[in-house]
């Protein structure tokens, strides 16, 4: 039966990767459910999500946020996390993990750049020769990301295949890892790709909230009534979700990037139509054209540019245990500018399209709920963006 | 019943052959040059032919066959119309085995039934899915076992070690043996322990061992003449078919003196 195969959330997951990666996986997989156990990984773990990463990262209530909407509303603070965002958490867990099983290089696939800076930083800081697959459209307009990655030693490969975006770039670094697994560690960003990435994505993000719980039940003395987060390929959002997925009280709702709008068929809502496929080695929802062939997203946010999204999200759907709604590119340049001006935090455009939802979901809200929003990243990177868009030009995604 | 692919198979055993198997990238130049391609082979002694239906992300394959795939999709070419063109052919009286070598996506998108009826239809043989390891292959291979259905062609690979056995219980027609690890197309660096590993294959399988990846010449199999049954050429062909045009000539050249030189190593 499928529902008892743990390699699957319901019907979605799997391992729909070549038969060269098969064993790869069966390695890892090992390797990791060892580690969680292992008290020593954990604490070197934590070590370095406190000295390094500079973890716990504040939920701070948004007073004026909170006055404005009507509700009240804390930040989980990601975007104060070494190099803006909580990409790290998962990528210092998962060369922790490379490390441990002896590999000496690593590589990664980024889009608009958030994760591929964040496994540069990573393996500099452990000695690790480390390669960046990035779409040559996206290193264009994401030339200072590409800077960083190399000022961190790391080299970016410019793919020029396919719609040479973020799903190009995963396509290639999956056939550069099926190549050299022997020595080489694929770090995903995202909780996408074949068992056991995403449930690995998922533990190594679930400090998002555990620290949450915990900082709210000090403060507020009760759990919250709403959780919410950004969803892209889902990685904020799931260790935004984890450790309140079992308090059926809490509602959760996840915020996908409607772009134009999803009736335009431009946006990254992979959910919206209910379209399920294979791509990156799972079963998920995936935007597709009549032919069966992938979409390309669009969103002004480029770390929500993404076809797909993670099978456990594509579950916690169709379960409906959390709420997944969407957030065109208008309404969150609109939260992103409120936010600058109410809190003093410029939040990165995919956590602006939390913020929008909230300010709707708020409205269903008494003054005296509690809401918490995944901050998961800050704006800086997208200060051009919001130019361009602020002056009219459109925008580059 | 039989299958057009272990037809072939048994004719071969027969006459102490090995088999030459090539790879196109069904469209190209056009459907009805891809027709005019795949008559040309049969004629030249191709013994089974793989029709690559192009796919929007093709992780498995190297740059030769993502750019092929990348044109046809452009040109419009998608699976209904490779079901189209095979229906034709066949009525046309083309008997040459013909393997599709798809992505599972394209499949999941057709619904698994209906294609696997189309496939039984249009006289589809084999089906190859590199992204559907053994593992996930439960849905389709129910599906396939309705009479005159495609057979399943397995693939293994050189780290595939411990998984050979499992995989090759019941596999039919052939076992594709991955000659490098990765992808399509990377030329004459075999991976180190090939010859071992070939072996391995060979002494667990009941069926013939086709080697394939990164082949250009009939020569580069010689080290491994006595233990593969086949050899399976893709990038080479498509790069050779570019390079030349189309041309049917090139094509038919191509494949006789390949077919030749294999028998006579």
């Amino acid at each position: 039966m499928k529902k008892m195969d743990k390699r699957y959330y319901g019907e979605f997951g799997g391992q729909y990767v070549s038969e060269s990666l098969m064993n790869t996986l069966a390695e890892i997989e090992m390797a990791f459910e060892e580690a969680i156990k292992d008290e020593a990984f954990k604490r070197e773990y934590h070590y370095y999500l406190e000295q390094y990463v500079g973890r716990k990262t504040p939920l701070y209530y948004a007073q004026r946020l909170s006055e404005a909407y009507g509700t009240k509303i804390y930040l989980k603070r990601e975007d104060l996390n070494h190099t803006g965002a909580h990409k790290i958490n998962n990528v210092v867990g998962q060369i922790l993990l490379a490390r441990r099983m002896g590999k000496k290089k690593v590589i990664a696939e980024t889009g608009a750049g958030q994760h591929g800076v964040a496994t540069a930083t990573i393996a500099a800081l452990f000695g690790m020769e480390c390669t960046i697959y990035m779409g040559a459209e996206d290193m264009e307009r994401q030339k200072l990301n590409v800077l960083r990655m190399q000022l961190l030693g790391a080299k970016v490969e410019r793919v020029t295949s396919g719609s040479n975006t973020l799903k190009d770039a995963t396509n290639e670094a999956i056939r550069v890892w099926a190549k050299t697994a022997e020595d080489t560690f694929y770090v995903i960003g995202s909780a996408v790709g074949p068992y056991p990435y995403p449930k690995m994505v998922k533990e190594f993000q679930r400090v998002i909230s555990k620290e949450s719980k915990q900082q709210i039940m000090e403060v507020e003395g009760k759990l919250p009534d709403v959780v919410l987060a950004c969803v892209g390929g889902g990685s904020n959002s799931i260790g935004m979700f984890a450790e309140f997925i079992e308090e059926p009280t809490i509602h959760l709702i996840g915020v996908e990037a409607a772009g134009l709008g999803i009736e335009t068929g431009k946006h990254a809502s992979a959910m919206a139509l209910g379209k399920s496929g294979t791509l990156h080695g799972m079963k998920s929802y995936l935007l597709q054209d009549e032919d069966g062939n992938i979409q390309l997203a669009h969103s002004i946010s480029a770390g929500l540019d993404y076809p797909g999204v993670g099978p456990e999200h594509a579950y916690l759907r169709d379960t409906k245990r959390v709420e997944y709604v969407s957030i065109t590119d208008v309404e969150a340049m609109e939260a992103l500018q409120e936010l600058c001006k109410l809190e003093g935090i410029i939040p990165a455009i995919e956590s602006a399209h939390a913020i929008a939802y909230a300010k709707k979901q708020a409205q269903k809200m008494k003054k005296e709920d509690i809401m918490i929003i995944c901050l998961s990243g800050r704006g800086d990177k997208d200060v051009h963006t919001v130019a361009d868009y602020l002056e009219g030009k459109g925008y580059m995604n | 019943m039989s299958n057009r692919i272990e037809n072939r198979i048994q004719t071969l055993k027969e006459r102490r052959e090995k088999a030459l198997v090539t790879y196109m990238t069904a469209g190209l130049p056009d459907m009805e040059g891809c027709k005019a391609l795949i008559k040309a082979q049969e004629e030249a002694g191709t013994d089974i032919l793989e029709l690559g239906i192009p796919f929007s992300d093709p992780v498995a394959d190297g740059p030769v066959i993502q750019a092929a795939s990348y044109k046809a999709i452009q040109q419009g070419t998608n699976l209904k119309k490779v079901f189209a063109l095979m229906g034709e052919i066949r009525n046309e009286g083309v008997e040459i085995p013909i393997i599709f070598m798809m992505y599972y996506n394209t499949i999941l998108h057709y619904g698994i039934k209906e294609f696997v009826r189309e496939c039984v239809q249009c006289g589809v043989d084999g089906v190859i899915v590199p992204d559907l390891p053994l593992e996930e292959q439960k849905e389709l291979r129910k599906a396939l076992e309705i009479e005159k259905a495609p057979i399943l062609i397995q693939l293994v690979s050189p780290v595939s070690t411990d998984r050979i056995p499992k995989i090759l219980e019941g596999a039919r027609g052939f076992v594709y043996c991955v000659s490098s690890m990765g992808v399509t197309g990377q030329s004459g660096n075999f991976h180190q322990e090939i010859i071992n590993y070939l072996s391995n294959v060979k002494a667990v399988s009941k069926i013939p061992v086709m080697m394939g990846f990164g082949i250009c010449y009939a020569s580069d199999v010689a080290p491994m003449k006595d233990i593969i049954d086949g050899a399976i050429v893709g990038s080479h062909f498509i790069n050779l078919m570019e390079e030349h045009k189309y041309s049917i000539e090139a094509a038919k050249e191509y494949c006789q003196t390949f077919k030749r030189e294999l028998n006579a190593l």
